[in-house]
C-alpha cells in the first residue's frame, strides 16, 4: 500500500465521474424510468465508493511494516526488474498492428519474435533461426491449417 | 441418472472419435507443459487455447479445456516439489510440504501421491458434476429473470470476497469488467453507450481478445519484466514412483473424501477456483490432523488433502457454468465464452437440447483424470527437461500466439488493439495488487446481470420488492447481501475483540 494506491484509486474515481458525466447523454425509458444509463450510473457510483475504501485502507496499512521476503529453496534470482521490456511488449504489439498490413504477417511477426528474444538475451543467430522457424509454424497452423486470412503484405503467399 | 440413453451413447461415441480423442491427448500434453512452467497459469493456457477451439466442433472445444485444465493443475505440483515454486497458484498451498519432502529424498513419493490423488480428486469432482448438474438443471428450469439476476450477482460477489488481498480492489476489478460489458449497443433501447462514434465498439468489447489480453498479455509483460531465475533441479527416478501410494490411499481415505467434498463445494460456489479449494482443504486437514506440527515442514497428509481438493474443484467449477451460465472460476469464464462462441447457450436448456455434449463433457473429465496417471508419470520423467525450457524463448512465442489468436477470432485488427489495451490494464492492476480474474468474470456476467435486471424491472413495472418476494430469489438475494456484509461483520468482531483485550486472529 503506498503512493500507487492513491494514484490507482484516483484513476478509478475519475472513471466513475466520467461514466456519470457521459450517462447524462443517454435516453430515458417511457415514464421517466432510467434505461441505458441505470447500470453505468450504478457502476460509476461503485467505482467511486470502492476507490475511497482503497484510499482509506491504504492510509491504515501504510503504518504497518511490510513482511520480509522469503527467498529460500534452490532458486537464484539474477539481475533487476526491467520494466522497459514490459513497455517493449506494447510497442511490439503496436508495431505489429501498424506494419503487418504492409509487410505481411511473416516479416512483421518474425521481427516481433526476434526483437523480443534479443532483448531477453537470446543470442542473435539463435534468435533469428528460432524466430524464422516459429513464425513459419504459426503461419502454417493459422493460415494453412485453420484458414485464417493473415495479412500477406507485399509477399505473394 | 441417464434419462436419454441415445444422447448418452452418442456423447461417448463423439468423445471417443479419433479426432476428439487426439484433441484430448494433445491438450493434455499442452496442459502438462504449461502447468509445469512456473509463472504460466492454467488460465493463460486456457485463454491461448480458445482461438483453436474456434475451429473445433463444440464437444471437442469443451473437452480440450477439460483435459488441459486437469493436467495443468496437477502439473503445477511438479515444480513445487522440485524447485519450491508452484507451477500454478493451485499448488501454492502445499509447496513447502512438497519441497521439504523432496529435500528428505522422498520426491518419488510426493510426485506419485500428487498424480494419484489429483486423479482421484478429479474423478470425485466428475461424479458430483454428473449427479448434481442434471438435478440443478431441473431446478434451474423454474428460474426466472429475478433468480438469474441474483445468481449473477452472487457469482460476482463471491469472486470479490475470495479475491486475494484487498476485497475493495477485487470489487473495483469487477466493476471494470462490468463497465467493459456496458460498452456497445444497450439492450433496452439499442442506444450506443461509450462508443464515441467508433463502429468497432458497437458490438461491444470482444470477449476473447479481452480475455487473452487480461490473462495472456499481462502475464507476458510480467514475465519479461521479472528478474531472471536460475535453479538446480532435483532429478526424480520414476521407477517405483507409485510404491507406497496404495498405503496412503488406505490410511487417508477419510481425508480424501473430505477434501474431495471441500474441493467440489468450493468449485460449485461461483467465483472461487482451485487455489482457494487447496488452501481451504489444507487448513481443514491441518485442523483435523494428528500431526499438525508437520504442516509446512513436509506433511504428506497435507499434500493428499490439498492435492485432492484442487483437482476435485475443477469439475465442480463446471456445475454453475453449465447449469446457470455462471462461471465457477476464471477457467470456466473462458468456457462460457467458448460455449457462446459455438452458438450454444449455457443454462438448463443445454441439458434438454444438446444432452450429448453434456454427457461428452462428463466423460471427458473421467478420461482426462484416468489419462493423468500415465501422462503424469511421463511428465515427471521428463520434468528436468521441461523445467529447463528457456522462458526467454517461450515468452515471445506466447506473445505471437496471443496476437495471432486474437486476430483469428474475427479477422479484425481492432481485436489486437483490445488485446493490447486490456493487457496493459491487467499488467498495471496486477502490479498494484488488483486481482484480474474479476475483470473477466465481470465481462462475462455483466450482460446477464443487466439484461435480467432490466427485464425484471420492466416486467414488474419497476417494483423492486419482487426481487425478494419469490422464495428462491429471496434466498439467493439474502445470501448475496449477507456476503457483502460479511467483511464488515468480521471487522466489527475483530475490533470488539481487540477492545475487550483478546488477541486479534
Amino acid at each position: 500500500m503506498g503512493k500507487n494506491d492513491y494514484i490507482g484509486a484516483g484513476i478509478f474515481i475519475a472513471l466513475g465521474v466520467f461514466i456519470w458525466a457521459v450517462s447524462f447523454q443517454f435516453p430515458v425509458l417511457t415514464g421517466g424510468h432510467p434505461g441505458p444509463s441505470l447500470f453505468p450510473r450504478v457502476l460509476g457510483t461503485l467505482f467511486i465508493l470502492f476507490s475511497l475504501i482503497v484510499i482509506l485502507q491504504g492510509r491504515r496499512k501504510s503504518k504497518t511494516p511490510p513482511p520480509a521476503e522469503d527467498e529460500g529453496g534452490n532458486v537464484i534470482i539474477i539481475g533487476k526488474e526491467n520494466y522497459f521490456n514490459a513497455v517493449l511488449v506494447i510497442i511490439l504489439i503496436a508495431a505489429f498492428i501498424a506494419l503487418a498490413g504492409h509487410l505481411g504477417f511473416i516479416i512483421t511477426g518474425g521481427a516481433v519474435l526476434f526483437i523480443l528474444m534479443w532483448k531477453l538475451h537470446v543470442r542473435p543467430l539463435a534468435g533469428l533461426i528460432i524466430s524464422a522457424i516459429v513464425i513459419c509454424l504459426i503461419y502454417s497452423v493459422f493460415a494453412k491449417g485453420l484458414r485464417v486470412p493473415l495479412p500477406h503484405g507485399f509477399l505473394w503467399w | 441418472m441417464v434419462r436419454n440413453m441415445d444422447a448418452f451413447v452418442h456423447g461417448i461415441f463423439m468423445l471417443l472419435s479419433l479426432k476428439t480423442f487426439l484433441t484430448i491427448v494433445a491438450c493434455s500434453l499442452y496442459g502438462l507443459f504449461v502447468g509445469s512452467i512456473p509463472g504460466l497459469s492454467a488460465t493463460l493456457a486456457a485463454s491461448l487455447l480458445v482461438p483453436f477451439t474456434f475451429f473445433m466442433d463444440p464437444l471437442a472445444a469443451l473437452v480440450s479445456i477439460v483435459s488441459m485444465s486437469a493436467m495443468a493443475i496437477f502439473a503445477g505440483d511438479i515444480p513445487a516439489a522440485l524447485i519450491r515454486i508452484p507451477g500454478t497458484p493451485s499448488s501454492a498451498a502445499y509447496t513447502y510440504d512438497s519441497y521439504a519432502l523432496t529435500q528428505q529424498g522422498k520426491s518419488q513419493l510426493v510426485l506419485g501421491t500428487d498424480i494419484i490423488f489429483s486423479a482421484i480428486g478429479g474423478l470425485m469432482g466428475a461424479a458430483v458434476l454428473m449427479t448434481a448438474a442434471p438435478l440443478l438443471a431441473e431446478v434451474a428450469m423454474k428460474f426466472s429473470t429475478f433468480e438469474y439476476f441474483w445468481l449473477a450477482a452472487l457469482g460476482l460477489s463471491a469472486t470479490v470476497m475470495v479475491s486475494a488481498g484487498s476485497q475493495a480492489k477485487g470489487a473495483i476489478a469487477m466493476c471494470l469488467g462490468l463497465f467493459l460489458s456496458t460498452i456497445g449497443v444497450d439492450i433496452t433501447l439499442g442506444f450506443p453507450r461509450f462508443t464515441f462514434g467508433n463502429v468497432d465498439l458497437l458490438n461491444g468489447v470482444s470477449f476473447i481478445p479481452a480475455m487473452i489480453g487480461v490473462f495472456g498479455i499481462s502475464e507476458v509483460m510480467r514475465n519479461v519484466s521479472q528478474r531472471r531465475m536460475d535453479f538446480a533441479i532435483t532429478k526424480v527416478k520414476t521407477r517405483g514412483m507409485f510404491a507406497g501410494v496404495g498405503k496412503l490411499i488406505k490410511k487417508y481415505q477419510w481425508n480424501m473424501c473430505r477434501s474431495g467434498v471441500i474441493g467440489t463445494i468450493i468449485g460449485v460456489l461461483p467465483g472461487a477456483g482451485a487455489d482457494i479449494a487447496a488452501w481451504i482443504a489444507y487448513a481443514a486437514s491441518k485442523r483435523a490432523s494428528k500431526e499438525p506440527e508437520l504442516y509446512g515442514k513436509g506433511s504428506i497428509e497435507a499434500i493428499v488433502d490439498a492435492g485432492t481438493a484442487n483437482n476435485a474443484c475443477l469439475a465442480g467449477d463446471w456445475v454453475p457454468a453449465l447449469v446457470f451460465g455462471i462461471p465457477g472460476d476464471s477457467i470456466t469464464a473462458v468456457v462460457i465464452g467458448v460455449i457462446f462462441m459455438k452458438g450454444l447457450r449455457p443454462g438448463p436448456m443445454i441439458f434438454e437440447q444438446q444432452p450429448e455434449i453434456i454427457y461428452g463433457v462428463y466423460f471427458a473429465f473421467i478420461v482426462a483424470n484416468l489419462l493423468m496417471v500415465p501422462f503424469g508419470w511421463l511428465a515427471v520423467k521428463v520434468s528436468s527437461q521441461m523445467l529447463r525450457v528457456p522462458k526467454n524463448i517461450l515468452i515471445p512465442i506466447i506473445l505471437m500466439f496471443a496476437i495471432t489468436g486474437a486476430f483469428a477470432i474475427n479477422n479484425d485488427v481492432f481485436d489486437i488493439i483490445t488485446l493490447g489495451v486490456l493487457g496493459i490494464v491487467g499488467f498495471f492492476m496486477e502490479k498494484n495488487g488488483y486481482p484480474v480474474a474479476p475483470i473477466v468474470l465481470g465481462l462475462v456476467l455483466g450482460p446477464i446481470l443487466e439484461q435480467n435486471f432490466m427485464t425484471s424491472m420492466i416486467k414488474s413495472d419497476w417494483d423492486l420488492t419482487l426481487f425478494f418476494v419469490r422464495p428462491i430469489s429471496a434466498l439467493l438475494g439474502g445470501i448475496t447481501v449477507a456476503m457483502w456484509g460479511f467483511p464488515f461483520l468480521m471487522a466489527f468482531i475483530e475490533k470488539t475483540k481487540k477492545n475487550n483485550g483478546a488477541p486479534a486472529q
